[in-house]
């Protein structure tokens, strides 16, 4: 079995379908496209041995091909609120960053996450947490704040988590009790842009947390393997369902580590997508469960692992 | 740096005084305060938990008053006001409006306003107050500081006069005495008083 990496290619939109044919026909698949402007980014996964060809390729096209870990992957950046306090900087630098590493992130800003004894966590964002393959806590500033808060702002959430906040990263691995998955110090509220060399490698920092914890996950998975790779699930989605292609969202289906969003309204598709054949009698309901988002009316599609299903599409 | 006199951030959490004395350092130059304040004392000690920030505004700017930006010409029965800086002009116009109705204020372009002379001479308007800076100068000051205060502290006790100025918040409630208390420290640490 051919082994896909994730990569992001960046280039002009001149002869930019050749690359996505390309992809294509290596049997590789796209999980996001921007077009901005003059310029295309694709974050894609593709085998292993091609990239080198995928490169040669893009050269005279003057495209850039560049491993990017988090492809694929869906990652909530938890505010404790969408005030001035948190935003733009720090919450959406990081969120932006987590962006240009391939990942698709989604903003958080919880109702009452602020303060140190008032901050609370409702059961509606907890489950909305949940629905990603990782959380990034954004906290603040004071180690004692933290210490209380933060046992609070993580109940009840399963996925990994990477804590950052201004006490360094001993400090915060010493206070956080169970430990979480990822620790990134020194960063807390910062009421500026991130832009100095040792703020940027923070920033580098982080993804190299997030990408650490996202391994340690994929290799879980690996173990026991989906029954279908989610990009290709997304692949025959975007094939079979006309109306995901008349949706405007920048990713009308996000690609998660072991799911798919669709967005969709859950009612009238549901039955629609489990019914849905993907391979010789194998519908989407045989090989995943298809639930409600708790994001908007959407569609989130959880693919059962083989051992589960004993189908390998 | 910021061009203060005087700023301090005091703290029982060494990182956590580091990072604050960056942030209020940030606000107040990005909401382009710090020409405005001459000292600044914040203390902050987050087991309490508590926030204190005292300080002195360097100089309110002084009232405007029309002489201060239009030129005056009274002839033929008319008086003419010509408008130097264009900042000012709706307040101006609004007051003249209020003053002697619209049916008597003629703006026959942007720069200029023109008043029959006998309302003119009775309304000493040479001298009639258009805006008062200071006024959105207390509200900057106050803003800041909920600014670069720590979010989750919503219970709060304010107070700017004259030059001085504090701001105290907190999660909890607030001790009765907090004025006199902590916030007569804070000012006696800068070497000065409420």
């Amino acid at each position: 079995m051919t082994t896909l990496v994730p990569i992001t290619y960046k280039g002009g939109v001149y002869r930019h379908d050749e690359i996505v044919d390309l992809i294509d026909d290596l049997g590789g698949y796209i999980v996001q496209k921007h077009v901005m402007a003059q310029e295309v980014v694709l974050q894609s996964f593709v085998p292993r041995d091609d990239v080198g060809l995928i490169r040669r390729i893009a050269k005279p096209l003057a495209g850039e091909v560049i491993e990017a870990p988090l492809v694929g992957t869906e990652i909530a950046v938890v505010s404790p609120s969408l005030e001035i306090h948190h935003l733009p900087h720090t919450s959406c630098d990081i969120a932006e960053y987590l962006r240009r590493a391939g990942a698709k992130t989604n903003m958080v800003g919880l109702a009452r996450g602020f303060g140190k004894r008032i901050a609370n966590l409702s059961a509606e964002e907890r489950d909305v947490i949940n629905e990603h393959d990782l959380a990034v806590y954004v906290l603040g500033s004071f180690e004692e704040c933290l210490r209380q808060k933060f046992p609070v702002l993580r109940r009840g959430v399963d996925v990994p988590i990477v804590l950052t906040g201004a006490p360094d990263r001993e400090t915060l691995t010493r206070i956080t009790d169970p430990p979480v998955e990822g620790y990134v110090g020194d960063v807390g509220r910062i009421m500026h842009r991130f832009k100095r060399p040792e703020e940027i490698r923070k920033l580098d920092e982080l993804v190299d947390e997030v990408s650490r914890a996202l391994d340690a996950r994929r290799d879980e998975i690996a173990k026991d393997p989906l029954s279908i790779f989610p990009a290709r699930l997304m692949d025959i989605l975007e094939e079979k369902v006309q109306e995901v292609s008349l949706l405007t969202h920048p990713t009308p289906v996000t690609a998660q580590l072991a799911g798919l969003r669709v967005k969709l309204p859950y009612e009238e598709y549901a039955d629609a997508l489990r019914a849905l054949e993907i391979a010789d009698g194998v519908t989407v309901g045989d090989i995943a469960e298809v639930l409600p988002s708790k994001m908007r009316n959407y569609i989130l599609i959880r693919i059962k692992p083989y051992s589960e299903t004993r189908i390998m599409v | 740096m910021p061009p203060l006199k005087y700023f301090e951030v005091e703290c029982s959490d060494p990182v956590g005084g580091e990072a604050y004395k960056r942030i209020a350092a940030d606000v107040l130059q990005d909401l382009d305060l710090l020409k405005v304040f001459e000292k600044l004392h914040i203390f902050v000690d987050p087991k309490v938990p508590i926030f204190v920030a005292a300080g002195v505004i360097r100089h309110l700017p002084r009232r405007v008053r029309v002489r201060d930006f239009a030129g005056i010409n009274v002839q033929e029965g008319k008086a003419v006001l010509d408008i130097g800086d264009e900042t000012y002009l709706a307040p101006l116009l609004t007051s003249l409006w209020a003053k002697f109705g619209k049916e008597n204020v003629d703006q026959p372009d942007r720069f200029t306003v023109v008043l029959p002379e006998e309302l003119f001479a009775q309304g000493e308007i040479e001298d009639m107050v258009v805006a008062d800076p200071s006024v959105s100068i207390y509200q900057d000051v106050i803003y800041a500081m909920q600014y670069i205060a720590p979010e989750g502290f919503k219970v709060r006790r304010q107070h700017v006069g004259g030059t001085k100025f504090y701001y105290v918040a907190s999660e909890d409630t607030l001790p009765e005495d907090v004025v006199e208390t902590l916030v007569a420290d804070t000012f006696a640490r800068m070497g000065e008083s409420l």
